[in-house]
């Protein structure tokens, strides 16, 4: 994250060498200041009144008084207070090394000469200046984006390359919006198709299939790190997280607004109490892992218990930030960011949005007036939950020191009990049930104990309160059975020491990001570099996520609006504007074409009103999104990397085409959508459940449903799915990455999958012709879209002929041609 | 590693660029012969071999001698502090059921749990002052693993061969042998190569089953195929590959994936012989402990790491234990430690014992590293009647060969074997400094995630001169 002192010790000794050089400020002393003391010594949070901001708030100093004098190192207090024996700062961490002293002494006797051009700070970063649209380039171009492109590749001396024939770009555009290959079918049909518009006709269909939505919620799921289990240690699945993956299929398939789709999945259940899929659209805040140990097991009032949530929150606000407005919030956690303009207080105000949320299966129906009635009922049995927490937990926590030991004493038979298991020996058989006997006891003498101590008129209390519970209880029993979808959650069932907080939790700005080492209170809040209002309608803890999304989703928020145009590139094109799509502050790269960035944002946001498929339509009806991908020796020479897009990139198939792509060629593709997950293992419930991918027969049922339907397990991932890089569903993943090993070769020719579908190919080649020739080709036209060359026919039908058809289909599998898109 | 991350990042113009770096391998590493330069400096170690102990065994039943539990056995234990931990409340002072005895030129204190074991000493180096951020099993085997509590980060191993590449074009980088009785909390999200390229991930082998490799065959039913087939299907596979290629110049991607078949070819002739142990001496199988049922699992697996880094696999992992469930199968000894443990110990013992004997033998030792581990310690105090809980506040781990200097011990816990006070460390140092001996500056070793220069070490990590040979 930040060079550590090695690093500086090397740099720092190697300029040594040259001191007759000046000492930069911008270049080597603030970096340093803002290393070691920029996190207490700032302008926002001035410890000792004093900043190292810049050449003047040092000289101005602080309430010890100036910080250094020019020329004279040894009177300045900057110097005296970072040397000596025992260095009185920094305060934390190790005294800075003899050369960082020597360089900033340097500085000074230099006479701290300021280069920073009278600029406290650098420069407005791009990511962080207003969305201002700027005009589009006269030059000629089909589209707005064609001509921004254009631009610069005419600066660079280059132009576009030639389109791609049709057949090259039926199969780009099917993998781009779909994630599955034309039909022969399909191709043929645009192939011959005279109409001028016949391109624009397949983009709007293919946008209007519901296929479109789940190509396009991987993605989303991807970024969010949507998984069906918890992960951690005994990664338990997680049975209600589909809905979720379904609501954002349905979203993308609906066109949603983009606002209104930021809005749903943070604070859905505040901002829209009328549509109950905006009840499972927060699954977003719970799509990431969850540690089930440490939330259900681990008990109340420790501090590892504290800091599992405050991990759990963790989670929520790094995967909303950079998802939403790609900054790097949770790099502020034990210091303010390093690169970018957030203090650490602001990933602390974060944290106090996410204070009152867990995540926890909620009870929702579909229909809206049912909805609305059980929501209310258990908003009632929350206030209800308010008076009653209280009295039970008297109860629960009453102590002395026979309760402890008796705890301890039962706690130790549970333990044992479960340690003999089934007993092999008379002997284990007996002491078992001395243990249970035990164990009874012991609980009797304790309840007695804790009666005491709370008191009858506690227990009268509980009783009181809790027939109103009862009421209440029952009014939902006697409503139909809803559906669960595992969410953002303030309210549920408890379970082990896991319970709602039913107020939000206090949340203090951690020194060092340590539990142990709370400064003040933190209150909700969000990046404060961005100008766009935060407004809390209440304190509640819906309130303050509802302010969030408001915050997010406003037009003046232009991280926002340039974060998700340039996710939508970099999936159609394999690469972003900005190649970095979560990380739009210093640590990641700059935009390629900044001022088409701009456009399309403040477009997308103000004409197309957040619609993404017209955001599509904008990127496929582009010369530059239609070029041909082959490699020209001009441009080559000049952009190696096609940063400028002179031609089109060839991209690898990610794992769920490849797979989805297998099944369709087989004929044995299953588009049923939504509904549970399904799972390409053979699942064993235990302590830690076993999720077995040997075991699954390829050709149940299941296999053949959409990639996008699988179920997602944390700890152990599909063999299959992982070695064509599909990633870790705990990773935050804003892009893939592709790699080709001999290990990913092997699954290609040998998985179960593959070489069964392999025979399913065949077999569908039997029944489409009789004739081998016909049916060879038949295959090169399911597996490539295009007709075979002679040379291919005879070399293909050559091997079919001796080795027959399931092996000709494996091979087609395996090929580039198979695998990768021009 | 910047120009790694780019070798990866970009999507294609990649003609200057050697076909052995997009396969997951350093070229520049590639060019000297066996990495003995190292990545940043001068390497004293090739590969690793690490013993995961899951569940957390125990450092005052192992090696940590503690005289002070024998002479206040059965008290009231009292340490002068509150004590939080993970399930129970402290019970009494509790000794090890194991006897001690000094051993070795050293004379280094081991209970006999670990008789064998303890026969190596003078060739080991022991770190008595580990602590763990996390006393929960799975946040806390994800933190030995990969240096953070949360999932999502790569594993040492991952980050290893992600560094060095590969020593032989017919194995994997990274092998994982899991305890057949099942997998360690958290999974396999602990050999994990997070958001490093997926090339790192490791292979799992499954040693002494009927496929120890998934995928590495075709399956049995599939009777279709055959080797005439296969020889024939690779050779036209070859030639419309190249032929696809052809027309697409100065994409080396597909150049890569050409290769990659040839590389697949090459691990599936080779794959059974590494694994194939029937032709090992009946000394090597005395001395991993084969012909003892006790002991033969851990022992085979032993010895198909040692058989994994001779040929040049970089990082082999071997786990002892399998989650926390009942009955009993991982080292997370809550109820009966004698028994527990014991069990643990007896198969492991002799196995890990004569990895080190026949490493050396084999003036293999010389340049690998043996690094046994686990999550956290265990409480020098009773749980219930005999069991123990869980203690992150000082744990052991040890590291033989590869550089680290052999019969010392480094750091302490107090007189309870309760919290490190004598130069406690994460496992940062540690990794810092297998590093260090493996030619890699921990600083150096980095990867840009989601705007932060990841390291194995995060923003820690230094290097312990006192280990060093």
């Amino acid at each position: 994250m930040q060079p550590s002192a090695h690093v500086w010790a090397a740099i720092l000794l190697a300029t040594s060498l040259e001191a007759a050089n000046p000492v930069s400020f911008t270049g080597e002393v603030r970096p340093l200041l803002t290393e070691r003391c920029y996190a207490c010594h700032n302008r926002s949070n001035p410890s000792g009144k004093f900043s190292v901001e810049s050449v003047t708030t040092l000289l101005t100093g602080g309430v010890s008084g100036k910080a250094i004098q020019p020329g004279r190192p040894d009177d300045s207090l900057l110097v005296r207070t970072i040397t000596g024996e025992k260095p009185r700062m920094p305060k934390t961490g190790r005294p800075l090394t003899a050369d960082q002293v020597a360089k900033l002494r340097l500085w000074i006797e230099q006479g701290a000469r300021d280069d920073s051009g009278g600029k406290d700070k650098q420069e407005t970063w791009w990511s962080l200046r207003p969305l201002v649209k700027p005009s589009v380039p006269p030059t000629a171009g089909r589209t707005p984006v064609d001509a921004f492109i254009q631009k610069s590749l005419s600066e660079a001396g280059l132009a576009f390359s030639p389109a791609a024939d049709r057949r090259t770009l039926i199969r780009r555009v099917y993998y781009d919006l779909h994630g599955l290959p034309p039909t022969p079918q399909d191709i043929e049909d645009f192939v011959k198709d005279p109409a001028p518009d016949a391109y624009e006709r397949l983009i709007d269909r293919l946008l209007d299939s519901p296929r479109y939505g789940e190509r396009w919620a991987r993605h989303w799921l991807d970024v969010a790190h949507y998984g069906d289990s918890h992960g951690y240690d005994k990664d338990k699945p997680r049975p209600n997280a589909w809905p979720y993956r379904d609501y954002v299929i349905a979203a993308f398939n609906q066109d949603k607004q983009y606002a209104r789709f930021i809005r749903e999945q943070i604070a859905g259940d505040a901002l829209y109490p009328d549509d109950p899929s905006a009840f499972v659209a927060t699954g977003f805040l719970a799509a990431g892992p969850w540690d089930f140990v440490g939330h259900q097991e681990l008990r109340e009032g420790t501090t590892e218990k504290d800091n599992t949530r405050l991990l759990d929150r963790d989670d929520m606000v790094a995967t909303t930030i950079s998802t939403f407005v790609s900054m790097t919030a949770h790099c502020a956690r034990c210091h303010n960011h390093k690169f970018d303009p957030i203090p650490q207080t602001d990933y602390y105000n974060l944290q106090a949005v996410f204070a009152g949320i867990d995540r926890a299966n909620r009870p929702f129906y579909d229909d809206a007036s049912a909805n609305r009635q059980l929501q209310q009922l258990l908003r009632e049995k929350r206030e209800v939950q308010l008076r009653l927490q209280p009295l039970l937990d008297k109860v629960e926590f009453a102590t002395s020191p026979e309760i402890v030991d008796l705890d301890s004493a039962i706690q130790d038979a549970g333990l044992q009990i479960a340690h003999i298991g089934l007993p092999k020996t008379p002997q284990d058989a007996a002491l078992k049930s001395e243990l249970e006997v035990r164990r009874e006891r012991d609980r009797k003498r304790k309840t007695q104990l804790v009666e005491a101590i709370a008191g009858p008129e506690t227990y009268a209390s509980i009783d009181r309160v809790q027939a109103e519970m009862k009421i209440l209880d029952e009014r939902i029993a006697a409503l139909p059975k809803p559906r669960m979808v595992y969410s953002g959650a303030a309210f549920f069932p408890r379970a082990g020491t896991f319970r709602p907080s039913l107020q939000p939790r206090p949340v203090f700005v951690l020194g060092r990001g340590s539990l142990q080492s709370p400064l003040k209170p933190a209150t909700p809040g969000t990046l404060s570099v961005v100008p766009a209002p935060f407004v809390l309608p209440d304190d509640s803890e819906a309130g303050r996520r509802a302010a969030l999304a408001n915050w997010i989703a406003h037009p003046d928020n232009m991280l926002t609006w340039r974060s998700i145009v340039n996710r939508v590139w970099h999936y159609h094109f394999g690469a972003g504007l900005v190649d970095t799509p979560s990380d739009f502050g210093r640590m990641g790269s700059k935009p390629s074409h900044p001022e088409m960035l701009d456009w399309l944002a403040v477009w997308f946001r103000d004409e197309a009103q957040g619609s993404l498929k017209q955001l599509h339509r904008m990127i496929l009806r582009s010369q530059v999104y239609q070029q041909q991908s082959a490699r020209r020796g001009d441009g080559e020479k000049v952009d190696a990397e096609n940063r400028l897009l002179w031609r089109m990139n060839i991209t690898r198939l990610d794992a769920e085409s490849v797979r989805d792509s297998v099944l369709s060629a087989a004929g044995k593709l299953d588009l049923k959508m939504g509904g549970p997950a399904v799972q390409w293992f053979s699942f064993k419930d235990d302590h830690s459940p076993v999720y077995d991918y040997a075991r699954f027969d390829p050709d149940d049922p299941a296999s053949y449903r959409r990639s996008v339907y699988r179920f997602i397990v944390r700890s152990v991932p599909d063999p299959f799915m992982e070695r064509l890089d599909c990633p870790d569903p705990s990773v935050l993943t804003p892009k893939r990455s592709t790699t080709l090993t001999a290990i990913q070769a092997l699954t290609m020719m040998n998985n179960p999958f593959v070489v069964r579908m392999a025979e399913h190919l065949a077999e569908r080649l039997q029944s489409s012709s009789t004739s081998l020739p016909l049916q060879v080709r038949e295959a090169v036209r399911i597996c490539f879209g295009r007709n075979p060359t002679d040379a291919e026919s005879m070399a293909f039908l050559a091997y079919a002929k001796q080795h027959g058809l399931p092996n000709l289909a494996r091979l087609l599998f395996n090929s580039n041609e198979f695998l990768f898109l021009d | 590693m910047d120009r790694r991350s780019f070798l990866w990042n970009c999507g294609g113009g990649l003609g200057g660029i050697a076909l052995a770096s997009l396969l997951g391998r350093d070229a520049a590493a590639q060019a000297r012969p066996e990495f003995s330069g190292g990545l940043h400096h001068q390497a004293k170690a090739k590969r690793v071999i690490q013993l995961f102990m899951s569940g957390a065994a125990s450092q005052c039943d192992t090696f940590d001698y503690k005289p002070r539990l024998i002479r206040h056995a059965g008290e009231k234990w009292d340490p002068g502090e509150k004590v939080e931990l993970f399930q129970s409340n402290p019970g009494v002072v509790m000794p090890s059921p194991w006897a001690w005895k000094q051993h070795g030129q050293c004379g280094k204190w081991v209970s006999d749990l670990l008789p064998h074991t303890a026969g190596c000493v003078d060739d080991i180096a022991f770190v008595h002052s580990l602590m763990s951020k996390s006393n929960v099993h799975g946040p806390a085997t994800f933190m030995q693993n990969t240096g953070f509590i949360l999932p999502g980060f790569p594993s040492s191993g991952s980050w290893i061969s992600y560094a060095l590449g590969s020593a032989n074009n017919n194995l994997p980088e990274f092998v994982v042998l899991p305890d057949p009785r099942g997998m360690p909390p958290n999974g396999a999200a602990n050999w994990s190569s997070g958001f490093l390229p997926a090339s790192q991930q490791a292979t799992t082998i499954r040693a002494g089953t009927a496929t120890p490799i998934a995928d590495l065959r075709p399956p049995a039913s599939a009777q279709f195929i055959g080797v005439e087939s296969e020889r024939d299907g690779l050779a036209l596979l070859n030639k419309i590959n190249r032929n696809h290629a052809a027309q697409r110049p100065g994409d080396s991607r597909l150049e890569a994936r050409i290769a990659s078949y040839e590389m697949a070819a090459r691990l599936q002739l080779s794959a059974p012989d590494v694994l194939d142990i029937r032709k090992e001496s009946a000394a090597t199988r005395e001395l991993y402990g084969l012909d003892a049922e006790i002991s033969a699992d851990m022992g085979t697996r032993c010895l198909v790491a040692r058989r994994l880094v001779e040929r040049g696999v970089r990082f082999v992992q071997v786990w002892s234990g399998a989650d926390n469930g009942f009955p009993r199968r991982n080292w997370d000894s809550h109820e009966n430690l004698a028994k527990d443990h014991g069990e643990l110990g007896a198969a492991l013992d002799k196995p890990v014992a004569g990895l080190l004997k026949d490493l050396k033998s084999r003036g293999l030792l010389e340049d690998t590293v043996v690094y046994w581990t686990t999550e956290f310690g265990r409480m020098p105090c009773s749980q219930g009647s005999k069991g123990r809980d869980h203690n992150q506040m000082g744990f052991t781990a040890w590291l033989a060969g590869g550089g680290f200097k052999g019969g010392v011990s480094y750091g302490a816990t107090d007189e309870w074997s309760y919290k490190a006070v004598e130069n406690p460390i994460y496992c940062y140092d540690l990794h810092a400094t297998l590093l260090h001996l493996l030619g890699i500056d921990h600083t150096r070793l980095t990867f840009r995630h989601n705007g932060i220069d990841r390291r194995l070490t995060d923003v820690h990590g230094h290097i312990i001169p006192e280990l060093l040979a």
